[in-house]
């Protein structure tokens, strides 16, 4: 029988997330541009001596070889590229972060074309770490990512009757994705007023080019009020909840109580 | 597979951490093979430790007395306490010998992709305690690992316990022993340096 020599592969990848594997390895969870979202085996990873260990944390842009497995690929290298270190400094900066690695890993499936994904993710990671406003990141990614991945929420238009809704009379619905008039309510019970101060904002987010867009002042209030709206949007299209957004929430919730700064 | 009482058995070793297909069925035939004194040794001991081992009502270890030995310890310093991620990091702590202080075992850390928050863990305990219970203590060491979720964990808890006027710290960042520089991340060089100490 010919020998067969394994296939390596070398990527960029953004660990989204690691759990142990028996006593000292670990499945990594890692997005990459051309293969998506893969999940990766990294031996040895917990014994101290690892060679490795600090270029697959969770939230580290890292570049590996992988080794072609016959159910998952092996780590043989990696390196990391980014390590985002500002993020580890601020409780909301880590918790956000921590969110949208959940949100990608939430909305993506695996093995499939992620380039644009990735991109979206870096840029925002970057973005984050370069102190843009919290809510201009965060919001910026869900409007991004849900556009590419299917869940692109309507903004401007009523979902039944196709006509431009005015903010201050714009109904809101989860379950269909975006603003309703008053005349469609019939079909949407589930519907609500929304927040036209929210609806703003997400229609100049979603609108807008990100140097326009973060011009935007945003109190720590509505910061609050934007990020309850989206959170629930995210979740119904995740269909389930989604534990980093709450710890997004408690995160302000602490800090705020603390310094009482404002983010945007 | 059947649900006969050896399928049963191998599936329970195979829920146990570590344990593969291969030694739970091992472990499953060794039993058989057995005397019924040893089964029923291994069958007590089970039973024992869920009926006997409870949460240490203040520093939430694992226990057969309530409250457990260190918290009992008049002769440790009861104005620090340890915070610490599993029962098996207090174990770790006590055999470098260099803490003599209380503890605090969160029972795991914020880990939103495993659906751990906050909630999940035992904060809301360790503030009661520090409210109520142990009322001297003025230093919280946050022990967790050196992660995004030991991190997160000990941030968070750094703002939850910043209204107290305690003193928090976590544990210093850098190297391990026997790590080579050549190898080690970013992240982790930098807090070595960022750390150093006078030798
Ligand atoms: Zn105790």
């Amino acid at each position: 029988m010919p020998s067969r020599i394994p296939r390596v592969t070398k990527t960029v990848a953004i660990v989204l997330k690691s759990r142990r594997l028996g006593d000292a390895d670990r499945i990594i969870t890692l997005l990459t541009p051309f293969r998506g979202k893969i999940d990766v085996i990294a031996k040895g990873l917990l014994r101290p001596r690892s060679k490795m260990a600090g270029h697959l944390e969770p939230l580290t842009m890292t570049e590996v070889l992988l080794a072609h497995g016959r159910t998952m690929d092996l780590v043989t290298q990696a390196q990391s590229v980014e390590t985002f270190a500002v993020l580890h400094n601020d409780l909301q900066h880590l918790s956000t972060a921590m969110y949208l690695l959940e949100l990608t890993d939430r909305l993506t499936v695996e093995h499939a074309d992620a380039t644009e994904i990735y991109e979206i993710l870096e840029r925002s990671l970057r973005a984050l770490a370069r102190e843009d406003g919290i809510q201009l990141v965060t919001r910026r990614f869900e409007l991004d990512l849900l556009t590419v991945t299917g869940f692109r929420p309507e903004l401007d238009r009523c979902l039944e009757t196709g006509e431009p809704v005015a903010a201050d009379e714009a109904f809101w619905t989860h379950r269909g994705g975006g603003v309703i008039s008053s005349d469609a309510l019939a079909n949407y019970p589930e519907a609500r007023k929304i927040d036209s101060h929210v609806l703003r904002v997400l229609r100049a987010y979603q609108s807008l080019s990100y140097e326009e867009a973060s011009r935007i002042r945003i109190d720590p209030d509505l910061a609050g009020r934007l990020e309850q709206v989206m959170h629930e949007f995210v979740r119904t299209q995740a269909e389930r909840d989604l534990k980093s957004a709450e710890f997004v929430e408690e995160s302000r919730r602490v800090s705020l109580g603390v310094d009482a700064e404002s983010d945007a | 597979m059947a649900n006969t009482p050896i399928n049963r058995l191998i599936e329970a070793f195979h829920r146990l951490p570590g344990i593969g297909p291969k030694s739970a069925q091992r472990f499953a035939y060794y039993v058989l093979r057995a005397p019924e004194e040893e089964a029923r040794d291994l069958a007590d001991a089970l039973i024992e430790v869920k009926r006997s081992v409870v949460l240490c009502q203040r520093c939430q270890n694992l226990t057969d007395k309530n409250p457990c030995w260190i918290c009992l310890d008049e002769s440790r310093n009861r104005t620090i306490i340890c915070v610490v991620e599993e029962p098996l990091d207090v174990q770790a702590i006590e055999r470098s010998g260099g803490f003599n202080g209380l503890y605090h075992v969160l029972h795991g850390v914020i880990s939103p992709s495993d659906g751990v928050g906050p909630e999940e863990l035992k904060i809301s305990e360790l503030l009661i305690r520090i409210r109520d219970i142990d009322k001297e203590i003025i230093e919280i060491i946050v022990a967790t690992n050196p992660n995004l979720e030991g991190e997160a964990t000990s941030m968070y808890l750094a703002k939850l316990l910043q209204p107290l006027d305690l003193s928090v710290t976590r544990l210093a960042r850098g190297l391990p022993a026997g790590a080579d520089l050549e190898y080690a991340d970013d992240v982790t060089l930098g807090r070595a340096l960022e750390y150093r100490q006078k030798v």
